[in-house]
C-alpha cells in the first residue's frame, strides 16, 4: 500500500514537472525572436523591452563574454535555437560568413552606417575604440602615445588585455605590428618594461582602477568611460599614433526560424530610438547621424586596417605575440 | 524497482552528457549532426606544445591542495571530532561559509586585498602580490577554499568512530597516543581519502581561481586550456573534449587509488546501536585550541569576506578605503532590481534547493547500490558519481547541450532550467555519493541482514535502519550541494535558458563589464542568505536527528 503511494507520489510529480517545461516552451515558442549577444547587459535588456514594446514579439536573450556565446552556438549547431547574434568581434562575422551561415540583409535603417561597418549579412550595432586607461592618482606622468607605455616611467606599470581573449585587443595588436615605427620591437620593448598581459578587459582594468598599475594598453573604452562617470580616478586616452574601433557585427542566422521578427530586431536596433540605447551605454552608435555620447567619430584617429587581412593572420600573430610577451 | 530507478536517473543525469563529451572528442562534427572524420582532430590536439605543462600543473596543484588541506584540516577534525571543544556547532557553520563564497569571487577579493596598492598595502602597507601571484600563493587560495571538504567528512567520521574503540585499546595498555594512531585514526581512513579525493578532484576541475591568479603566477592547467578553447575564436570543441576527457582520466586514476586505499580492510565500527561516545576533555588546551580555530576562520573566511564587503561598499575602487569613498549605492543597485540581480538571487537559491534534494536523494541511492548491493555493475555505478567532479563545468555543460538539444526528444529540456538542474545535480552527485558511502562503509551488513530476516522490505531497511545511521552524512552532503549550486559559475553560463539569470551569471558579467563594486554587493547578499538558510536547515534538522 505504501509503497503504491510513493510510486503515485513521484508520478505526479513527473507529470507536474513535465507540464510546467510544456508551458514555459510553449510561451517562448510564441511570436518570439531569440538573440544572442555580447556586450553589456544593460543594453540587451533595454533593447529586447524596447523592442517588445515596438513589435509585441517577444526577445529570448542569451547574454555572455563573445566566447561564451560562440561556444554556445558551436554546441547548438545540431539543433540551432539563435536567430540574431550579436558580438563584440568582426572577425567572427567574416568567418561565419565565409562558412556560409549568414543570411543576407540589407536594413533600410543602414543607410547611414559607414560601408566599413556594414556588409551584405551583417552590420555593426555599434562601436567602441581601444584607449589607454590611465589612474591619475598613480603618480606617473600622463600617457600621450602608446609608446610612452614602454618608457622607464612605466615600469611594471601597465596591463593588457590578451589579444586572444579579446577580439578588439588583436585589432589593435595587429594594428601596432603593421606600424613601421612599432612593429615587434614594440612590444619586445613593452615586455622588457615589465607589462603584464592579463586575460579579459575587466582583468587588465582592475589593477588600474585599484592602483596596483596605472594604465591599462588598450582598453575598451566605454566601459571605462562609464566607470569615470561613477567617479574612479581614471582617464580615457586616444593615443596620437591612432587606434582601433572595437565595431560588435549583428547578423541573422541561415538557420533562423523566426526571420522576419529577426530583421525587425536589426531594424530596430539600427532605427534612432534602437540607436540612441547605444549611445546611452557611452558606445559609438554606427549611424553616424545619432549623436553620440562620447568622444565621437572625428575626435578618434584610427590606425590603417585590413579586417580580412588581419583575420587570415590570426593564428600566426597569435603565436608571435605569445612568444614576444612570453604569455603561457 | 527502487534500484532500476536510480540506475536509469544516474544514467540520463551522469552518463548521458558524458557519454556525449566523449563522443564529441572522437567525432570531431558530432555538433553539426555527422559523425564524419573521427579521430581526425586527436593528433593537432595532443601536439600541443604546452600539453605537458599543462597536465604537470594539473596533477601538482590537485597533490599540493589536497595535501594542504590534510595539513589544515586533520587537526581541526580531530578537535572537533574527539574532543569537548567549545561552541562546536558555531565552528560547523562558520567553515560552511568558505563554500558559499565563489571560487571566482574569493579569488578576486584576494587579489583587491592583497596586490600591490590593494586593501592590505593602504591598512598595513602590506604588499601581499609577490606571494598571491605564485604557485604557492594559487595553492593557499585554494586550500583556504577547499579544506572544509576535508574537515567535515573527517569530523563526523572522527565523532562516529569516536574514542569508544581507541578506549579498548586504552583498556588493553596502549597510551592515548598509540590508541589513536593505530586504532582510531586507520579507522577513519576511508572518510580521509574519500574526501582528499573529492578536494583532488575539485581542484583540477576548478576554473575560477586558476583563471584568476594562473595568468600572473605563470600557472596553466587544463581547465584553462579548455576555457581557451571555448573562449578563442575559432572554437574547438573537439579539443576541448580531449582534453575533458585527460582531465576524467585523471579523476579516475585518482579514484582507483582512493578505493585501493580504502577496501584493503575492513573499517566497519557499528555493529550495533550507534551511541554517543564520551569526549575527550580538553583542559587546560582549550584556549590553545580555540585560537587554532579563530586563526584559521580568520584567514579563510575573514579575508575574503572582509576584502568582499570593503569592494562593495565602495563607491570607486580608485578612491580606496576612506569615509567619504563609502556609500550604499552598490547595493541599492542590486535591490531595486532593476538589472534583475534579486531575480537572479530568487532564481539560484529555488534552483540550488532542488539541486540538494534531488542530488541527496540520488547520491544516497546510488552509495547503498555501489557499497551494499550485489548488482554486477556496482563499480560502474561508483566510478559514474564520482566522475562529474572531473569534467569542467564547461564540458559537461556542452555535453548536456549535445545530448539535450535535440529535436527527437518528446519533451524538452535544454533551454528549460530543468537542464540547469541536471548540471547542478550532476556535478554535485560526488558529494552525497563520497559522504554518505564513507558512512555506509562503517555499517556492518548484519544490520541490514537483521532487519530483512525479521521480515522488512528493502525500502523498510532503507529508510528505517540505514537512514537514520547515514542522516549525519547525508544532511552534510546535502547542505554543501545546496551551497555550491546556489553560486555555480561556468554550466550556469553556457547552460541558463535564454532570459534566465543566477547569481553567478550575474556577478559574473558585474566584474566583466567594470562594475566589481556592484557584482561584490549581490555577494554579500548571496553568501549572506544562503548561510542563513542553511543555519535554519542545519539547526531544524540537528533538532530532528537528536529527536
Amino acid at each position: 500500500m505504501k509503497h503504491s503511494d510513493t510510486i503515485g507520489a513521484i508520478v505526479a510529480g513527473i507529470a507536474v514537472a513535465v507540464g510546467a517545461v510544456l508551458f514555459w516552451t510553449g510561451v517562448a515558442a510564441a511570436q518570439s525572436v531569440t538573440v544572442y549577444t555580447a556586450g553589456p547587459q544593460g543594453l540587451a535588456e533595454a533593447l529586447s523591452k524596447g523592442f517588445t514594446a515596438k513589435s509585441g514579439a517577444k526577445v529570448n536573450l542569451f547574454q555572455g563574454t563573445t566566447g561564451q556565446v560562440m561556444a554556445r552556438l558551436a554546441a547548438e549547431n545540431a539543433n540551432p535555437q539563435c536567430d540574431v547574434l550579436i558580438s563584440a568581434s568582426w572577425d567572427t562575422a567574416i568567418d561565419l560568413k565565409a562558412k556560409g551561415d549568414l543570411l543576407a540583409y540589407s536594413s533600410p535603417n543602414a543607410k547611414n552606417v559607414p560601408d566599413n561597418l556594414k556588409d551584405a549579412a551583417y552590420v555593426a550595432q555599434g562601436a567602441a575604440a581601444l584607449a589607454i586607461v590611465w589612474n591619475s592618482k598613480t603618480g606617473k606622468p600622463k600617457p600621450a602615445d602608446w609608446a610612452d607605455l614602454a618608457k622607464p616611467d612605466y615600469k611594471d606599470a601597465v596591463t593588457m588585455p590578451d589579444p586572444a581573449a579579446s577580439g578588439s585587443a588583436y585589432g589593435l595588436v595587429s594594428g601596432l605590428v603593421a606600424n613601421k615605427d612599432l612593429g615587434w620591437k614594440f612590444f619586445e620593448g613593452l615586455k622588457t618594461n615589465g607589462t603584464v598581459v592579463a586575460g579579459a578587459n575587466a582583468a587588465a582594468l582592475n589593477p588600474v582602477m585599484q592602483g596596483a598599475k596605472s594604465a591599462v594598453f588598450g582598453a575598451v573604452d566605454y566601459i571605462s568611460i562609464e566607470a569615470k562617470q561613477q567617479g574612479e580616478a581614471i582617464e580615457v586616452i586616444y593615443p596620437k599614433t591612432g587606434t582601433v574601433l572595437e565595431a560588435r557585427p549583428m547578423m541573422i542566422l541561415k538557420s533562423s526560424k523566426n526571420v522576419d521578427n529577426a530583421k525587425k530586431f536589426i531594424d530596430y536596433v539600427l532605427s534612432d530610438e534602437g540607436q540612441k540605447l547605444v549611445a546611452d551605454v557611452y558606445l559609438l552608435p554606427s549611424r553616424t547621424d545619432i549623436a553620440a555620447k562620447r568622444p565621437g567619430w572625428k575626435d578618434i584617429k584610427l590606425l590603417p586596417a585590413d579586417a580580412s587581412a588581419s583575420a587570415q593572420k590570426r593564428s600566426e600573430t597569435l603565436a608571435q605575440f605569445k612568444t614576444v610577451m612570453g604569455v603561457k | 524497482m527502487i534500484l532500476g530507478l536510480s540506475v536509469t536517473a544516474l544514467g540520463i543525469i551522469v552518463a548521458l552528457p558524458i557519454l556525449f563529451v566523449l563522443l564529441q572528442s572522437i567525432f570531431p562534427h558530432l555538433a553539426d549532426g555527422s559523425l564524419r572524420g573521427p579521430f581526425s582532430t586527436v593528433v593537432s590536439a595532443l601536439s600541443d606544445a604546452r600539453l605537458p605543462e599543462m597536465l604537470f600543473g594539473t596533477i601538482s596543484l590537485g597533490i599540493c591542495v589536497a595535501l594542504g588541506c590534510l595539513v589544515v584540516a586533520l587537526p581541526l577534525a580531530i578537535l572537533r571530532g574527539l574532543t569537548d571543544l567549545p561552541a562546536a556547532t558555531l565552528w560547523d557553520v562558520l567553515f560552511l561559509i568558505p563554500f558559499m563564497i565563489p571560487p571566482y569571487v574569493g579569488a578576486f577579493a584576494w587579489v583587491m586585498a592583497l596586490q600591490p596598492g590593494g586593501f592590505t598595502t593602504q591598512l598595513f602597507g602590506l604588499n601581499g602580490g609577490g606571494f598571491l601571484f605564485s604557485f604557492a600563493g594559487v595553492v593557499a587560495v585554494m586550500v583556504l577554499h577547499l579544506f572544509p571538504v576535508v574537515y567535515f567528512a573527517l569530523s563526523r567520521t572522527l565523532a562516529v568512530v569516536g574514542s569508544r574503540f581507541a578506549d579498548v585499546g586504552r583498556v588493553c595498555g596502549a597510551s592515548q597516543l598509540y590508541a589513536f594512531g593505530r586504532i582510531t585514526l586507520p579507522l577513519s581512513v576511508p572518510a580521509l581519502a574519500g574526501s582528499l579525493l573529492l578536494v583532488f578532484a575539485l581542484t583540477i576541475e576548478e576554473y575560477g581561481t586558476p583563471a584568476t591568479l594562473g595568468r600572473q603566477s605563470g600557472l596553466i592547467v587544463l581547465v584553462t586550456g579548455i576555457e581557451e578553447r571555448f573562449a578563442e575564436w575559432p572554437i574547438d570543441l573537439p579539443g576541448a573534449a580531449l582534453m575533458a576527457v585527460m582531465l576524467m582520466a585523471l579523476a579516475l586514476a585518482a579514484f582507483f587509488l582512493q578505493r585501493w586505499l580504502v577496501e584493503r580492510r575492513s573499517t566497519v565500527v557499528v555493529a550495533g546501536k550507534y551511541g554517543q561516545s564520551p569526549l575527550i576533555l580538553l583542559g587546560r588546551w582549550k584556549i590553545p585550541a580555540i585560537l587554532f580555530f579563530v586563526s584559521i576562520a580568520v584567514l579563510a573566511i575573514g579575508g575574503p569576506i572582509a576584502s568582499i564587503v570593503a569592494t562593495s561598499v565602495s563607491r570607486t575602487l580608485s578612491g580606496g578605503l576612506a569615509w567619504d569613498n563609502f556609500g550604499l549605492q552598490h547595493f541599492a543597485t542590486v535591490l531595486n532590481n532593476r538589472t534583475g540581480a534579486m531575480d537572479a538571487l530568487m532564481n539560484s537559491l529555488w534552483l540550488a534547493a532542488a539541486a540538494a534534494l534531488g542530488a541527496g536523494l540520488l547520491g544516497a541511492l546510488a552509495s547503498y547500490i555501489a557499497v551494499r548491493s550485489t548488482l554486477r555493475g556496482r563499480s560502474v555505478v561508483d566510478a559514474l558519481s564520482v566522475l562529474p567532479n572531473a569534467v569542467p563545468g564547461m564540458v559537461l555543460a556542452v555535453g548536456l547541450i549535445l545530448a539535450w538539444n535535440r529535436s527527437w526528444w518528446p519533451f524538452p529540456v535544454y533551454n528549460t532550467p530543468i537542464v540547469l538542474l541536471f548540471a547542478y545535480i550532476c556535478i554535485l552527485l560526488p558529494y552525497p555519493v563520497r559522504y554518505v558511502g564513507a558512512a555506509l562503509r562503517q555499517i556492518g551488513p548484519n544490520l541490514d541482514a537483521a532487519a530483512r530476516v525479521s521480515g522488512a522490505g528493502m525500502g523498510l531497511t532503507l529508510w528505517r535502519i540505514l537512514l537514520p545511521l547515514i542522516a549525519p552524512n547525508l544532511l552534510v552532503a546535502t547542505l554543501l550541494v545546496f551551497a555550491i549550486a546556489s553560486r555555480e559559475l561556468v554550466a550556469s553560463v553556457m547552460l541558463a535558458p535564454s532570459g534566465m539569470k543566477t547569481v553567478a551569471t550575474f556577478v559574473f558579467n558585474q566584474f566583466a563589464q567594470g562594475s566589481p563594486g556592484v557584482g561584490m554587493a549581490l555577494s554579500v547578499l548571496a553568501i549572506f542568505s544562503s548561510t542563513a538558510i542553511l543555519v535554519v536547515l542545519a539547526r531544524v534538522s540537528q533538532t530532528s536527528l537528536d529527536g
